[in-house]
């Protein structure tokens, strides 16, 4: 098996694999297989410079693609911003820092506003475990309803 | 050859795992991942990875606002009037894991919640001030549920109210009632100008006779001035005047001979006796 797979697997065969896995990935949506495509491609080209026995192939191949996809998930994805919060209301409010214009001292809720509208309101309703005062600027943590959760900036 | 069938499935296997085990969410919406039927975390738009065969994706939240509308109601005043009210709501689903999880059909439940809270808010209102401040109701509505929906992570924008009309037969009575108004305030308007005109004619006649008062006065002031002036030329002399009086009455006396129904006439022989009498002397 091993000494049939060693005189019959040619670079080509490699080249047809990554070109099919990245094929694959336009009916798998994800983006991972496209890493084992370009994995076997690579492996095609060096198959073209330099001989190996399969079992070393297919390690390299397991290997790169693993490195490849790591690569991709650790450090180059993070790395895409959320272009928008429009319509993700949480997103867009959470960690907004606004001001105390009600006290919520003596009472459970208070009110504060933001420089500028978030979801078309700039005056919100708060609530905070711990009491503000007036003017005290606050940061947004959680959405109860219609009412923020906030804890002092 | 079995070898290559065994890689075969091996790559079949791989292929659709990474296909589970990678999800794809559009921006817009928020995907819930449930670990073997207990929730376990929520999605957010751009790519995820799941571990396929113990997570599902069970339900798929939009996170744009949602447009209800609130069909319309028969609605009963303070003042027993009947309107038809109906509105709009624009609700936002804030965290999708409350909303799937905290009630059965969202929809529904913020659909009657409202139509409930508008009854009991226009119920505490006089009709005249139900069909004048919307937004007084919209501020009470929002209040009145914005806590009710909490609980199901939704936050509620904005309600409108659309429309807001008096049943037919109140419309009726309400056009009939402002046409009364205008009535009785042109009938008003024509009695107070009756009324005016009245006045200024009294206080025309007043004037007039207060002046024609004044008028006697001086003519009589006139005519004894005349008088006394006369009587002081006269003095004790009789025959001038006598003799004024006597042509006057000659005149007098040839104008009524020349009219047409006189046949006969008598002068005086003693003409200056007859003077005499009239001057009563």
């Amino acid at each position: 098996m091993l000494e049939w797979l060693n005189t019959h697997i040619a670079y080509w065969h490699w080249l047809v694999l990554g070109l099919l896995l990245i094929t694959a990935e336009i009916f798998v949506s994800g983006f991972i297989l496209f890493w084992f495509g370009l994995a076997a491609l690579f492996m095609g080209v060096l198959l073209l410079a330099v001989g190996m026995p399969i079992t070393l192939q297919l390690l390299f191949w397991a290997g790169l693609s693993v490195a490849l996809v790591v690569l991709w998930l650790k450090y180059i994805r993070p790395n895409w911003k959320d272009r928008t919060t429009s319509g993700m209301a949480m997103e867009a409010l959470t960690g907004q820092v606004g001001s105390v214009i009600e006290s919520n001292i003596g009472r459970s809720r208070g009110r504060l506003r933001f420089p500028a509208p978030i979801l078309g309101e700039d005056e919100w309703q708060f609530m905070s475990t711990s009491e503000v005062a007036v003017g005290v600027r606050v940061k947004v943590i959680n959405i109860s309803g219609n009412t923020l959760v906030v804890s002092p900036h | 050859m079995e070898g290559l069938s065994v890689v075969l499935a091996l790559v079949v296997l791989v292929i659709i795992t990474i296909g589970m085990g990678v999800r794809i969410v559009p921006q817009g919406s928020k995907h819930i991942v449930q670990r073997l039927g207990k929730y376990h975390s929520t999605l957010n738009p751009g790519m995820n990875i799941i571990i396929p065969y113990v997570d599902q994706v069970p339900y798929k939240i939009t996170t744009k606002d949602i447009v209800l509308d609130i069909p319309s109601q028969e609605v009963i005043t303070e003042d027993n009037a009947t309107i038809i009210a109906n509105a709009v709501a624009y609700i936002n689903i804030v965290s999708p894991e409350k909303a799937v999880y905290g009630v059965e059909d969202y929809e529904i439940a913020i659909q009657n919640l409202v139509q409930t809270a508008l009854r009991s808010i226009v119920g505490e209102m006089s009709l005249d001030s139900a069909l004048s401040s919307r937004d007084m109701i919209k501020a009470k509505l929002k209040e009145a549920i914005s806590d009710d929906i909490a609980d199901w992570g939704i936050n509620l924008k904005t309600v409108e109210i659309q429309d807001i009309n008096p049943s037919a037969t109140m419309q009726k009575a309400m056009e009939e009632q402002a046409a009364a108004e205008r009535q009785r305030r042109a009938t008003v308007t024509r009695a107070e100008g009756e009324k005016q005109a009245a006045i200024l004619e009294a206080d025309g006649r007043l004037e007039a006779s207060k002046r024609d008062a004044k008028a006697q006065v001086v003519l009589a002031d006139a005519s004894r001035e005349a008088i006394e002036r006369v009587t002081q030329a006269i003095g004790e002399k009789e025959l001038p005047v006598m003799y004024l009086l006597g042509e006057r009455y000659i005149n007098a006396l040839e104008e009524l001979s020349t009219s047409d129904n006189a046949k006969n006439l008598i002068f005086p022989a003693d003409l200056p006796h007859a003077v005499k009498g009239l001057l009563n002397r």
